[in-house]
């Protein structure tokens, strides 16, 4: 079985609202699978099934082969790792306490850190680069260092899989692109990657393979290359179809080459202008590498990414 | 160490003072002790035992109701759990006296079940819509003590002056220490070193809890399971708390308070940190309380209010301010 991770028709519902009705994909070892669709559709909702944390009303949900009622809850913890949006601890615990957590699935009941844990702790903060940090408490630190604190508590599961819910979300571009590029490096340790994404761009860029969900149409799932056909996109996310293929046009080739990338050619400003692109954005937009201008302006046709500009 | 130094110098302290060396002395030979012997054992001991039993059952409580509800400002008194332990003490006292074991137990049992059941409301009441507000959670809390306590007050007006339980009542109601006997001193102490050992693993998940429900469980932790336990273990050391010392306020939050900036926020170090300076901390304010207006004893509810209420509040507002940044 090359598959990590396989829903066999899967139906969940919350109380009356049915999320989904019969989901089948799979995930394949090494894959980085972008989920798209729009806000609502059951995103979180597919990736807390696949963590275990919900049970499918029907179906099956088969991580390595084995369905997930025969995993038991630490072993599951060891396997899969969910990083979920939001991280928010009441207490002053520092980042390195924090992270440490990750290690919980692989205690005992009493057990503290072996030395081995400590390892992990610390190879799962070199990886995102938040060693730096490691005194300091969360309130202290921006959304894009938080987001890396989250993803570090996933690393230090040791996880062979990793579900991640929105992990650009409040990251301004610079940021979005290291993300990226950390993901790229965990696949190349060899984690396979579920994670659900809204900027299109980057699924394009740097997925191997997509699972589309659409409200009240059955789920589409495959390569990135076949997914992202304006026809499906255009009913998932209930956009015209030209703005969609407008914004797909303009987006650059990969975020790696962002800042190299050729400046803006005529037709994606034609095409900005279309949009309720205002003067002081326009003005700001010069500040910026010609690379990075055009995924911002990629960002505003998408809809619902102005706060790029609102953030800066 | 400082926790056999409070009690020692403690026990010295009241109406006729023992000096350090008597008390030593008669605790060391207490056959050949005499008045100071009797003075110790059948009064001071007792009601310093009692005093550090209180202290550590509250602080305890406040650490691990603060994980629970992942809030630092819960503990026992605010969140109506103390309110309840007192009613259902209360009602073991005046309606099913004939239920008590040896003098211990049936007070116990129904202030457990009491705190319990007021727990479990405000836990639904605060739960609203998935996760805690704090709004939510000391509002509810506010709202079950003061009806709590109203129907503990209603019970001791029913009650003849004459009856024996009015004088516990009395002391319950404004938060005073009792000078138990030793059977029932020897019982909560029991029963709550079970319990705060029980509640060890417990404080160890709550760390995990810390970071959400959702990342707790992600993480292996039984949520719901963790839950419940915290709940049943507060409650019972909350009961084990009330049944000697009544409505004492604050402590559960003060201790942990200041232990924090101290130790960090880890609760599996807070917890037993919390019990024994929790035990230290109501000796030394109850010796204060009965010993300051001598021959008259302030209740040391009173004085944990006086030094509670303002640190409450400055907790509250810092808080905000910090939420709202």
């Amino acid at each position: 079985m090359s598959a990590i991770m396989e829903f066999r028709h899967v139906a969940f519902a919350h109380g009356a609202r049915t999320i989904f009705d019969d989901l089948c994909f799979s995930v394949k070892y090494g894959e980085t699978v972008g989920l798209l669709g729009p806000n609502g559709v059951g995103k979180t909702t597919l990736l807390r099934l696949a963590a275990g944390l919900l049970r499918p009303a029907s179906g099956e949900i088969l991580v390595r082969g084995r369905e997930l009622g025969n995993w038991g809850r630490r072993q599951l913890s060891c396997c899969v790792a969910l990083v979920p949006q939001e991280l928010e601890v009441p207490f002053a615990f520092r980042v390195e306490e924090i992270v440490a957590q990750g290690r919980v699935p692989h205690l005992g009941l009493f057990g503290g850190l072996t030395s081995a844990d400590h390892e992990a702790v610390e190879s799962a903060m070199e990886a995102v680069d938040i060693t730096g940090m490691r005194n300091r408490v969360l309130a202290e630190l921006s959304g894009g260092e938080r987001q890396r604190v989250k993803i570090a508590i996933g690393l230090a599961q040791q996880p062979k899989l990793m579900l991640l819910d929105e992990p650009t979300q409040h990251m301004d571009l610079g940021r979005q692109i290291e993300l990226m590029a950390l993901l790229r490096r965990l696949v190349e340790r060899g984690i396979t990657i579920v994670a659900a994404v809204h900027d299109l761009a980057l699924v394009r860029d740097n997925c191997t393979s997509a699972i589309l969900l659409t409200p009240d149409a059955p789920a589409v799932a495959g390569p990135v290359s076949e997914l992202l056909r304006s026809d499906l996109l255009e009913r998932a996310f209930s956009v015209e179809r030209p703005s969609i293929e407008r914004y797909l046009a303009t987006q650059p080739g990969s975020p790696g080459n962002a800042g190299m990338a050729a400046p803006p050619s005529l037709d994606s400003k034609e095409a900005t202008g279309q949009q309720e692109m205002n003067e002081p954005q326009e003005h700001r937009e010069h500040l910026r590498r010609p690379g990075e201008q055009l995924r911002c302006r990629g960002f505003a046709r998408h809809g619902r990414s102005w706060r790029y500009w609102d953030h800066d | 160490m400082l926790l056999l130094l409070a009690i020692v110098v403690s026990a010295g302290m009241g109406a006729v003072k023992l000096s350090f060396g008597e008390v030593l002395r008669a605790l060391l030979h207490p056959a050949e002790a005499g008045d100071a012997g009797v003075i110790l054992f059948t009064l001071r001991l007792p009601r310093v035992l009692a005093a550090g039993l209180v202290g550590a059952g509250l602080s305890a409580t406040g650490v691990l109701f603060q994980g629970l509800f992942r809030n630092p400002l819960a503990d026992p008194f605010v969140l109506g759990a103390s309110g309840g332990a007192a009613l259902g003490g209360a009602i073991a006292v005046f309606l099913v006296p004939a239920l008590s074991f040896a003098g211990v137990g049936a007070i116990e049992l129904l202030a457990f079940g009491g705190s319990l059941l007021a727990m479990a409301i405000v836990w639904t009441l605060a739960k609203s819509g998935g996760h805690f507000a704090m709004e939510n959670m000391l509002l509810a809390g506010f709202a079950i003590g003061t009806m709590l306590n109203a129907a503990t007050a209603a019970l001791e007006l029913r009650q003849e002056a004459t009856n024996p339980g009015m004088r516990i009542l009395a002391a319950w109601l404004h938060g005073e220490v009792t000078v138990p006997s030793w059977t029932q001193l020897s019982f909560v102490a029991i029963l709550e070193v079970a319990a705060l050992v029980c509640a060890l693993p417990l404080a160890r998940q709550l760390n995990t809890l810390a970071l959400s429900e959702e990342y707790a469980a992600q993480l292996g932790v039984r949520v719901a399971r963790l839950q419940i336990l915290v709940v049943v273990v507060g409650s019972v050391l909350t009961a084990l708390a009330v049944s000697l010392g009544g409505l004492i306020g604050f402590v559960g939050l003060l201790v942990p308070h200041f232990l924090r900036l101290i130790f960090g926020p880890d609760h599996f170090r807070l917890l037993p940190a919390a019990a024994l300076s929790g035990a230290v901390f109501l000796i030394v304010a109850d010796t204060i309380a009965r010993t300051v207006f001598a021959p008259a004893e302030i209740p040391v509810g009173m004085l944990t209010a006086f030094l509670g209420g303002p640190a409450f509040l400055y907790l509250l507002n810092h808080r905000q301010r910090s939420s709202t940044v």
